[in-house]
């Protein structure tokens, strides 16, 4: 049909359009979409649509008609999509050690044994972290503690915690912190620290016990075990403390791998039964050990994309029974479709967050300008070292020219294929990724993997939008919710920790 | 002695496969040449990259192999992830330059919003001085400035002819 259109030159404003199962999806400059019938995408495109008929109405309602087309609407909705643009990192990726007690098939962060003791940040390299940190520009700053595993250097955990919220007392930044750990070297002395001093805990689980423990190794054969303890333990303190459950809960991330496509029922049933209200269905990256055991992990992004519509088409028939879970990706493109805002997430936001929405500072002082980044020099590729935290001052490294680089890099309106994809205003892609798979920060969306995974999801997304389905709709309203969790905020007074 | 690989017309490349070199010739009228410049510097890494220009019409593009010759197959590989880099260089090129006012207006938002205003230790090691920099070699003149005919100023004396070439 598309190739017997007569378009006319004058009836529609600036869109874009893919077609969505037997819909036609169309996309604005400033992210409104309508998903048209073949014919009434035929009328569209022709201009050949009555003022007083019901399709008009439709489109003028999402300023797709030239005529009418409201620049200051625009200018609005562009503004809470771009919001991010006028602030600095609020992302501090504070790589505290190198070490880590478990062997992870896929590794990105090139972990060392325990016993590398020269990889643990020292008590001078944090300071200088949370000076640099604390000097962005953005009044939101979290400082998200990895490794290696965080808890093997926990001192220096402490002592950024610590430092960060004496120096922020003249400041005034609204101050997070975050620990991503495998937690098995938690302990209840460590957890009521974590507690009273209002961190967030964030974990691995990779799906069913047997799958978890083949791919995440400690030398006792039980890191699910560890990890579930933990977690079950933390949220039991989450419901002491008086918070709300549904809001506050240990949060818990997998990889997906080779082994993991054939069990997205049980993946999500783990999580489900752990009390997780979240899955953030991720692809493995190619950093790290995942580089090196490709051929065993990695697979054809087609089969994630089966793997990734199974597993939310599971989780929508349990949220159609009153479970609450949704997943990370499709919450990300929904907040953004949906009600039109941006939640800031710095791999899918056009330009990304690298050197701009967050920096990774790794534990002997360098600083990068994102964590692949950091991850990358691991592998001896050293294009997103940024500096030195005892060198480079806070304007140095996010004024960097290889910031400026990516910034121009992942802005979608410079990118072939993204410039004219109906899915530009949700999107965005990873300049780190794209040097190490494409061999340059612009990739080729058309043969990159990370461009499938977000088309292939979207696509999903818009086939489910289409069916207009009101629970379903609903069910997608939910997972779109932005909830503060205020708890975290730092002040000035320690939480009252559960014993 | 070249040899045919399959699927790419025959006069667009010459592969030498005992040498593991694959020479491409490019329209030049198809192809900007600062497209073609960052084609190549992406393949720099995989293998050696030489540019030149047999006639007005053509660039010719020579990957050769850095270490053993390879197989058929991958320097077809080679010539196909090439050919594909340089369509999006060439692309890119041209959307950059029509969306070029959107691209520079958020690069500019994006960077100056994370560096914010400089403080007053940045501003210390300002240099905010009016005097020209050092520059005995000219090297900051324009080549008209350097080079170019000298306008004589009026009250000039004119210039002898004497002993100027005939």
């Amino acid at each position: 049909m598309l190739a017997q259109l007569k378009p006319s030159t004058s009836f529609q404003a600036f869109f874009r359009y893919r077609q969505v199962a037997d819909k036609i999806l169309i996309t604005n400059f400033e992210g409104n979409f309508l998903l048209l019938t073949q014919e009434e995408f035929k009328r569209y495109a022709e201009g050949d649509v009555e003022e007083e008929s019901e399709l008009y109405k439709r489109l003028d309602a999402k300023n797709f008609v030239r005529k009418t087309y409201r620049v200051a609407d625009a200018v609005a909705r562009m503004q809470a999509r771009k919001h991010f643009l006028h602030a600095g990192p609020n992302l501090h990726v504070m790589v505290v050690t190198l070490r880590c007690n478990e062997t992870c098939i896929y590794c990105h962060a090139s972990r060392a044994n325990m016993d590398a003791v020269h990889t643990d940040m020292t008590p001078e390299i944090a300071e200088k972290s949370v000076d640099i940190a604390l000097s962005t520009t953005n009044p939101f700053v979290t400082i998200e503690f990895q490794g290696g595993e965080p808890l093997v250097n926990f001192e220096v955990v402490k002592h950024i915690i610590e430092y960060a919220r004496e120096k922020n007392k003249s400041l005034g930044k609204n101050l997070e912190f975050t620990m991503v750990s495998n937690l098995s070297l938690m302990t209840e002395e460590k957890l009521q620290y974590l507690l009273e001093n209002r961190v967030q805990i964030c974990t691995s689980i990779d799906g069913p016990e047997k799958l978890h423990n083949a791919q995440r190794k400690l030398a006792t054969m039980d890191a699910f075990q560890k990890a579930v303890f933990w977690i079950k333990r933390i949220n039991q303190a989450y419901e002491e403390m008086g918070l709300d459950t549904t809001l506050y809960h240990c949060e818990a991330l997998m990889t997906t791998t080779k082994a993991t496509l054939p069990l997205w029922k049980e993946i999500v049933d783990t999580y489900v039964n752990l009390g997780c209200k979240a899955l953030f269905l991720r692809p493995v990256d190619p950093f790290g050990f995942a580089d090196r055991t490709r051929l065993k992990i990695e697979y054809p992004r087609s089969a994630y994309l089966e793997f990734y519509r199974n597993a939310v088409n599971y989780m929508i028939e349990l949220n159609r029974q009153g479970v609450e879970v949704l997943e990370r990706f499709a919450g990300i493109f929904l907040t953004k479709i949906l009600q039109g805002q941006d939640p800031n997430f710095l791999d899918l936001r056009s330009p990304a967050g690298a050197g701009v929405g967050q920096l990774a500072y790794s534990f002997d002082g360098k600083v990068f300008t994102c964590d692949e980044g950091r991850m990358l020099y691991a592998m001896g590729e050293d294009t997103f070292h940024l500096g030195h935290v005892d060198t480079h001052t806070y304007r140095e490294l996010v004024g960097h020219e290889t910031v400026r680089a990516m910034v121009l890099a992942s802005n979608l309106d410079s990118q072939p294929d993204c410039v004219n994809c109906a899915y530009n205003p949700y999107c965005g892609t990873i300049s780190a990724t794209n040097h190490k798979a494409q061999g340059s920060i612009f990739g080729r969306m058309r043969e990159n993997n990370v461009c499938a995974v977000h088309k292939g999801i979207q696509d999903f997304l818009f086939e489910k939008i289409a069916t207009a389905d009101q629970e379903l709709l609903d069910i997608f309203e939910k997972w779109t919710t932005i909830r503060a969790r205020e708890h975290f905020v730092q002040d000035s007074e320690p939480a009252n920790a559960a014993s | 002695m070249g040899t045919q690989l399959s699927d790419i017309p025959q006069g667009i490349l010459q592969a030498e496969l005992g040498a593991g070199r694959v020479s491409i010739n490019l329209d030049a009228e198809v192809y900007p040449l600062q497209a073609l410049y960052g084609a190549s510097y992406i393949f720099i890494d995989r293998c050696y990259v030489f540019i030149d220009r047999p006639d007005d019409k053509v660039f010719r593009v020579t990957l050769s192999a850095k270490d053993a010759a390879p197989e058929a197959e991958a320097l077809r590989a080679l010539v196909g992830e090439f050919a594909n880099e340089l369509l999006s260089c060439a692309w890119r090129h041209q959307i950059t330059q029509d969306n070029r006012t959107i691209i520079e207006t958020v690069t500019m938002q994006a960077i100056a919003g994370a560096m914010g205003e400089p403080s007053l230790d940045d501003l210390a090691s300002f240099d905010f001085s009016d005097e020209a920099f050092d520059d005995p070699l000219g090297i900051a003149q324009s080549w008209e400035d350097k080079h170019g005919k000298k306008v004589q100023k009026q009250d000039e004396p004119e210039a002898s002819n004497e002993g100027a070439a005939s």
